[in-house]
This record gives C-alpha cells, sequence and structure tokens, in this order.
C-alpha cells in the first residue's frame, strides 16, 4: 500500500517526461494534477487504514535490496510520518494548481513538482537510514533546477547557496548513518534506537552533533538559516509553497526521527542546550522577520522562528510537546503555504512585495479584498489566534515544555508575541489605509490622486489558498482529528529514553 | 525589488492656477470636450437628479412634518408607515437619506451666505421663540427640554431651516439634471460646452426664486423663513451650497486620512478642502464616507448606457462606485463651472478695463482654489 505512494508521482513524472507530441502547459497542468489527486487519495487511503491506536510502525513493506551495504526497502507509517504524508499530498496539488505562467519548459517543471513529492513521501516513510538518505537527496536536485530556472533574478545565487547549504546537511546526515554503523560494527541501517545504545556516550554525542546540524540547516535553525530567505525570495509562489510547507519538514521529520529516535540518551543530555538553541532560533527569527520589508521575506523569517517551536519541542520530549511538535509541522505547513500563496497573488497582481510601497490593499472596490481577508485569517493563525492552527500547535508545545524548560519556554512565548508584532506590521502596512503601489509622501492629497488599476483576483485564482485556509479552520476547531492520528506514536516516542534506561538495567528482560 | 507601478498607476494631470483661471476667462470648459465627458455626465447627472428627486422630497417632509421632533426615528419615510415600507427601510432596501443628512449638516456648519446670515438674526431669534411659545405648550417633552437647554430648541429650528432650504435647492437641480438628459436624448446637447451652458441657464433662470418655509404649528402657520427675509435661490442656497458641499465639505468624513496634529487641517474653516470636488473616488470603507453612501444611491437609478459602459471598463461591476464617484466628479466640475460662469461679476466679453479686472480676479479667486482639488479627472482617460 505504501509503495503506491512512491509509484504514483515517480511514474507520474516518466509519464510527463515522455508523454507525446509538445508539451502544452496547460495539458501538462492538468494532468500533474490528476496524478497528485490521485496521490491525495491514496494518502486518504492509507489514512482510513491506519489504525490509530498502535504507536509503532504500520503497512511495513520491506525486501532485501542491496544488503551487502545495508540499503533495504523497507517503508513503514506511524503517527509522526502519516500527518506529513498527507500534508504533502495536499501540498503538491496546492502547488501545481497554483502554477498558472509557466510557459517555459512546463514537461520538466511539473515532472519535477511530481519527483519531489515522491521523494518527499519516500523519505517519511522509510525505514531504513540508507534509504531515507536516498530520498532526501532525491528531493534536493529537483528543487534547486525549480529555483535557479524559474526563479527570480537572483534565482542563481539563491539556488546555489541552498545547494552548497542543503548538500553540506546531507553530507552530515550521511557521515551521521554511516559513523553509526561503523562505531557499532554492523551495516544494519534499520531504525532502531538499540543501535546507539552500544555507543559510548562521547560517540553518540559526536553522531547526533552532526545529525542536529544536518537537519538544523534543513528545518532551518539559526545560524544555518540564511540560505532559506534567499531561496524563497527567488523562488516562485509554488516553490515556494513546497519549500516552506513540505520540505522544511524533513529537517523537523529527521530530527524527531533519527536525533530523538536513534539518540534518546544524548539527546536528553543535550535537552537544555537544545531548548535554549531553539529560544535563539525563535526570536531571532522573529526579530529578523520585524526588520523585513519584502513581504516573502518576512514570512520566510517567520517559518525559521516557528520551526524553532518544533526543536523546542523536540528537546523537552514529553508526549504532550511532541503532540504539539506534529501539530506545528502540520500547521505550519498549512499556515506558511497559505501565506506565500497570499503573498504570491499579490506580487502577481502589484509587481512589488515591497512593504514601503504598497497599502490600502484591502481596498474593497480596487484592492485585493479577498485576499486581505485570507491573509488577515492566515497571519491570526500564524500568530496562535483561538480557532486556528497555530493556537493548537503552539499551546500544546508550550504546555509540553513549560516544566521541562520554563525560561526556553517563556521566551519561544515572547516569539509567538513577536508574530503578531510583525504580522499586524505586514497587515497594517500593505492593507489599511488608502491604497497605493507607489511610496508615500507627506502630502496625503498628492497620495490620494493616485488612481490604483489592478487586475482583479480570479475567483479560481484564490480557491488553493481557500482551501488551506478550511484546512488552517479545522484544524484549529477540531484538533482530535490530528490529535487521534499522532496521539499513540508521540507518546511512545517520549517514552524511548525510559524505555532504553530499562533495557540497560535489564528491567525489560 | 522591481516596482512596476507606473503601468498601474494613473497620476493625471494638474493644471495649475493661471490654467484654470485662463479657461474660465476664455469661456472654455474645465472638462475636457470628449463624446464620452458628454455621456458620462449626462447620464450621471440622470441619475444623480433621480436621486436628489427622493433627498428633496425627504428633507422637505422631514422639514415639515419632523418639525421639532427630538426623536425622528421614522423620518426616512416620508410619512408611509406601511409594513411594506417599514420592511424595506429594515433590510436597507432604500436610498441612503443619511447622505442628505451629511450634506445638510455641512451647510450648516460651513454656513455662509444671506441664509446664514438671517439665521442668526433678531427677526428669526423672535419667529423661534414664538414658535416655541406655541410649541411648548402643547408637548411636554419639549416644555421640559426648552428650559434645560434654551438653545436646543431654537437650533433645532435652525437646522430645520437649512434641511428646508437644501431640499427646495435640490428639487430644482433634479429637475434641472433631468431635463438635461431629455435634452441629450433629444439631440440638443452634444458637447461638454453645451451640458455647461445648459447647467448655467437653469442656474440663472432660478437664481432669483424666493426661498421660504413655513410650518405648521397647533393648527397655525408660522413662518421659520419668511418671504420678508428675502432669500434667494443662487446667492442665498446655491453659493453656499457649492462653498459647504463642493469645497469645503467635512473633515474626517472623506476617504484620505488627515493627521490634524501634522498641521495637514487647517484651523480655518474657510480653507477646508474636503468637499466633492476634494473627495477621493477610491473609498477605503470606514465608518461614514459620504461619497460611498451617494455612489450607492446612484448605482440604482444608473441609465442603461452608462451602466454598460462601465461593465466594459477596468473591473466591470466589481468597482462600478468607483468608476460613478469618477464620472460624478467630472459632472460637478461642470456644474462648477456653470455656477462660476453664471456669476461672474460682468459679461466676459465687457469692453471695460476695469470689468475685465473684475472677472480676471473672480476667475482667479476660484482657479486657486480648484487648482487643489481633483482636477486630475478633468482629462480625457479611461475610467
Amino acid at each position: 500500500m505504501l509503495s503506491t505512494l512512491l509509484l504514483i508521482p515517480f511514474l507520474g513524472a516518466f509519464l510527463l517526461l515522455f508523454w507525446p507530441g509538445q508539451p502544452v502547459p496547460g495539458r501538462m497542468r492538468v494532468v500533474t494534477i490528476v496524478v497528485l489527486a490521485l496521490q491525495l487519495a491514496w494518502s486518504l487511503r492509507v489514512l482510513l487504514a491506519f489504525d490509530p491506536d498502535d504507536g509503532g510502525m504500520q503497512m511495513q513493506e520491506s525486501f532485501t535490496w542491496v544488503s551487502s551495504i545495508g540499503l533495504d526497502y523497507r517503508l513503514g507509517i506511524d503517527g509522526l510520518s502519516l500527518p506529513l504524508v498527507l500534508i504533502n499530498a495536499a501540498l503538491t496539488l496546492v502547488s501545481a494548481v497554483c502554477t498558472r505562467d509557466i510557459s517555459q519548459r512546463p514537461r520538466i517543471y511539473f515532472a519535477l513538482l511530481l519527483l519531489i513529492s515522491g521523494a518527499v513521501n519516500g523519505a517519511f516513510l522509510a525505514e531504513n537510514l540508507l534509504l531515507f538518505f536516498l530520498f532526501y537527496e532525491l528531493e534536493l536536485v529537483p528543487l534547486w533546477l525549480l529555483i535557479s530556472i524559474w526563479g527570480g533574478k537572483e534565482r542563481a545565487y539563491a539556488a546555489t547557496k541552498f545547494l552548497i547549504f542543503t548538500a553540506v546537511s546531507g553530507v552530515l546526515i550521511l557521515g551521521a548513518f554511516l559513523g553509526l554503523a561503523l562505531l557499532t560494527g554492523t551495516v544494519d541501517f534499520s531504525l532502531t534506537p538499540v543501535l546507539s545504545e552500544r555507543l559510548s556516550m562521547g560517540s553518540q554525542l559526536l553522531l547526533l552533533g552532526a545529525l542536529l546540524i544536518g537537519f538544523g540547516i534543513k528545518i532551518p535553525l539559526v545560524p544555518f538559516h540564511t540560505w532559506l530567505p534567499d531561496a524563497h525570495t527567488q523562488a516562485s509562489t509554488p516553490v515556494s509553497v513546497l519549500l516552506a510547507g513540505v520540505l522544511l519538514k524533513l529537517g523537523t521529520y529527521g530530527l524527531l526521527r533519527f536525533c530523538l529516535g536513534l539518540f534518546p540518551e544524548a539527546w536528553a543530555l543535550l535537552a537544555p542546550w537544545l531548548a535554549g538553541w531553539a529560544a535563539v532560533s525563535v526570536l531571532y527569527g522573529s526579530l529578523a522577520a520585524i526588520a523585513q520589508r519584502d513581504m516573502k521575506r518576512m514570512v520566510a523569517y517567520s517559518s525559521v522562528g516557528h520551526m524553532g517551536y518544533i526543536l523546542l519541542a523536540a528537546a523537552a520530549a514529553t508526549p504532550v510537546s511532541l503532540l504539539g511538535a506534529v501539530f506545528q509541522m502540520v500547521s505550519h505547513g498549512l499556515i506558511s503555504a497559505l501565506l506565500f500563496l497570499l503573498v504570491g497573488i499579490v506580487y502577481r497582481k502589484t509587481g512589488t512585495r515591497d512593504l514601503e510601497v504598497l497599502r490600502g490593499l484591502l481596498n474593497p472596490e480596487r484592492g485585493l479584498p479577498f485576499t486581505g481577508t485570507l491573509m488577515i485569517l492566515g497571519v491570526m493563525a500564524s500568530a496562535g489566534l483561538p480557532g486556528m492552527a497555530g493556537f493548537i500547535s503552539e499551546f500544546l508545545v508550550f504546555r509540553g515544555s513549560l516544566e521541562a524548560f520554563p525560561l526556553a519556554t517563556l521566551l519561544c512565548m515572547v516569539g509567538s508575541g513577536l508574530t503578531a508584532v510583525y504580522f499586524l506590521l505586514l497587515v497594517n502596512r500593505a492593507f489599511f489605509g488608502r491604497m497605493a503601489i507607489t511610496p508615500p509622501s507627506d502630502n496625503p492629497v498628492a497620495d490620494a490622486r493616485l488612481d490604483i488599476r489592478l487586475a482583479a483576483v480570479a475567483p479560481r485564482e484564490t480557491i488553493p489558498a481557500m482551501a488551506l485556509a478550511v484546512g488552517v479552520m479545522a484544524i484549529g476547531l477540531i484538533p482530535s482529528w490530528l490529535g487521534r492520528i499522532s496521539e499513540a506514536a508521540s507518546t511512545t516516542m517520549a517514552r524511548l529514553p525510559g524505555l532504553l534506561a530499562n533495557l540497560q538495567s535489564g528491567g525489560l528482560g | 525589488m522591481p516596482i512596476i507601478s507606473a503601468d498601474l498607476t494613473h497620476a493625471g494631470g494638474r493644471p495649475t492656477a493661471a490654467e484654470l483661471a485662463a479657461k474660465l476667462l476664455a469661456g472654455q470648459t474645465l472638462l475636457a470636450e470628449t463624446a464620452n465627458h458628454v455621456m458620462q455626465v449626462v447620464d450621471v447627472l440622470e441619475s444623480y437628479g433621480e436621486v436628489l428627486d427622493a433627498y428633496s422630497t425627504n428633507l422637505i417632509y422631514q422639514a415639515e412634518h419632523q418639525f421639532l421632533n427630538p426623536v425622528p426615528a421614522f423620518r426616512y419615510l416620508d410619512g408611509d408607515l406601511s409594513p411594506g415600507k417599514i420592511w424595506r427601510h429594515l433590510i436597507h432596501d432604500r436610498l441612503n437619506f443619511e447622505y442628505a443628512e451629511y450634506c445638510q449638516k455641512s451647510m450648516f456648519w460651513h454656513g455662509t451666505g444671506g441664509l446664514d446670515a438671517y439665521l442668526d438674526s433678531e427677526a428669526f431669534r423672535a419667529g423661534c421663540s414664538a414658535i416655541i411659545r406655541r410649541k411648548t405648550g402643547r408637548d411636554p417633552l419639549l416644555a421640559l427640554l426648552n428650559p434645560l437647554f434654551p438653545d436646543f430648541l431654537s437650533e433645532l429650528i435652525r437646522s430645520a431651516a437649512t434641511t428646508h432650504a437644501l431640499g427646495q435647492f435640490w428639487r430644482v437641480m433634479s429637475d434641472l439634471f433631468l431635463d438635461l438628459a431629455r435634452a441629450e436624448k433629444d439631440g440638443q446637447i452634444s458637447t461638454v460646452a453645451a451640458v455647461v451652458e445648459f447647467l448655467r441657464q437653469g442656474l440663472v433662470a432660478a437664481a432669483a426664486n424666493p426661498i421660504t418655509y413655513a410650518v405648521e404649528v397647533a393648527g397655525e402657520r408660522c413662518w421659520v423663513l419668511p418671504p420678508e427675509a428675502g432669500l434667494t435661490f443662487l446667492a442665498d442656497v446655491a453659493v453656499p451650497y457649492v462653498e459647504a458641499v463642493f469645497l469645503r465639505g467635512m473633515p474626517f468624513l472623506g476617504t484620505v486620512s488627515f493627521n490634524a496634529q501634522a498641521q495637514q487641517v487647517s484651523p480655518d474653516q474657510s480653507t477646508f478642502a474636503y468637499g466633492a470636488l476634494f473627495a477621493d473616488p477610491l473609498p477605503t470603507m470606514g465608518s461614514g464616507i459620504p461619497p460611498s453612501l451617494l455612489m450607492q444611491d446612484m448605482y440604482r437609478h444608473l441609465p442603461q448606457r452608462l451602466h454598460q459602459w462601465y461593465r466594459q471598463t477596468s473591473r466591470g461591476e466589481g468597482d462600478v462606485r468607483v468608476k460613478i464617484c469618477l464620472s460624478f466628479q467630472k459632472s460637478m466640475f461642470c456644474v462648477t463651472n456653470a455656477a462660476i460662469a453664471g456669476t461672474f461679476p460682468q459679461p466676459l466679453d465687457h469692453p471695460d478695463p476695469a470689468a475685465q479686472a473684475a472677472n480676471r480676479a473672480y476667475a482667479a479667486s476660484w482657479a486657486a482654489r480648484l487648482c487643489q482639488s481633483r482636477t486630475d479627472c478633468l482629462d480625457a482617460c479611461d475610467l
């Protein structure tokens, strides 16, 4: 069943590459949407077959591949990966739907989208470390191409920076995995914490450090974040949606699955430092967001801040905080995708994202009123207002982490308050007041003489954003749907350090 | 970051005061002479005429039948209290009579001319006292209010007098605008110059119409604005109306935000520039924006030809109120143009240098004010 989640996008990519005749953009897009809808439907089928009471891996599939080097094809799904598989299917579909103005090489563009979606599914489902790494790297090249071919003016710089950072991340992760095998003397790359138990604490810390930096780059955490704002600024809207909504989650997923999952003892030792790192990341991301005048960079920096919550939750590693981490991954995926979509609409209509220039876009007659409404909803969700996804995830993270790391949690709460600051700045500057897309002067009469002629946003252009907004509200109002899927898995994960301690003392024997 | 606002924004031309004065003295129209402008101005004035007809009826009803009513809850219903009318009122299937009241309040606040002078006169005070005496004798609520707030009832009467005068003014203007539309349909009018001339003649014809106002109190007819006051249409109502509504308007009810602390609001009322000719057609949908109310009312009575054209430009129905406001401002410049042409101190072709100097001074004083207004709408351009 899980292999189909890989087959659908990969076969779809091949279908596009070998589609006979001239690649008409519209037709390529429709085929991609059909393939991705199929992937979403299959992901929902997996959801229906999933047993939420089982905290372990389910629907496992395996066959021996290159066993001499420990590379086995082993897939499985649990409450941590299932929400991410679902969000991958949904957001890739959204990306394809909101791709409207691709005239250049549509065949390759859509094939790369499908390739990324398949690779991400593979990474979330892999139960073998090398298999995970394979898919982790597989996603890298298509994304690099998507930025460097269909990006903005500075795309070459941004894409190269992204490539270098992420390649270093890959090297560190592979190094840690190989180191694990080398130090334990096995070629067993299956996902089991017992492996690390054979290592000295020093070795564990070394390997965990490599993984932390590797995934820290991907998440990204301060100070490894500098590639993200550049990549977002230069990427087209659909690619930004994928990058923020799905690809950053590979980092946080890796953090939970491999750092916490493989090295629970070393993790517990480093946890206070990690909580501090999370607080620094949250505060730095939020303060940097306040200073931005490009809407997209502001949303990108908000990602840096919000991904810090996940590190905090993982550091605390309580059942509630880990559940909060899953919620945060899903809600950040939806909210940041929504915000990038809306910023994309603003950019397409006005030709700028400059907050010093944009004003009054909420104007009901000649502005972008519905886009503005969704933007307000999006920023409210991001700032963690009750009734929306952001509130549930932040509340769970803070509630779960407060006892373990009160100071770091309080600092992260300050970051949550700062989210309201920078997003209200964004909304106030760009959407309120007299509409204009030119810098304001000190003469309101002269400013008011400008007649603005923006093209109207067609209802179909806002359908993807509306769907995401509905998702954000649904998770906020009925969080038990997602909670039920992930609760057992997060509880199991939180028990890992205790289980290992028992194992060492022979308690389970 | 690329800013392509030049493609998306249109600032319009800004003629100087000298250019405007020259046009006025030469007898040229302020509005650019195009066939499209004729269509916009005539049609938008036709819808405005329909709206003014209802405003005028309601204002006169309010002044006569809601006189000294401290809680006039049903004042917009014109005395028709049938369930159907009340239902339509409640679901807002009606004109925004509030706009008429805003204009009345503007005239009241920025009172100029003979009407304002009469409202402060001894004769008016004496008339008020007589009316209040008769009224309080039969109305216990007013009898209680009057000694508590001695100026309250006379202020209400002043307000009612302005209301009635505005009702009478709009009665004339409504008929004039509807006549203009008929004349254009009959082929008598085909240029902007002809529109301005038609309006000028209408204003001049009605110039000497007397403005009077009487109310019935306890079975007796009492004058509020008696014929002896000698108030006339053009000098005592039309010119103060233009001053109050076209030029000065009301601060903070427009769509441009002004910062009083930054000295963006003049402490001198006579230099206020928040009227219809200065209004920003782009509403921000904040509370209390009169232009939006009027545009909504005109939208209900839009002639087919103009409506069809609006559907084909920019966002079609999506920004139709903004387009109505742009056309409305063009038409108001025509009305202002006609009013100026009709009130020159001397004929424009008068050979006497002194008369020419007086005309030049008159034109210059108007041009100095108009050059700050939204003259960007005077050019021929797409909406």
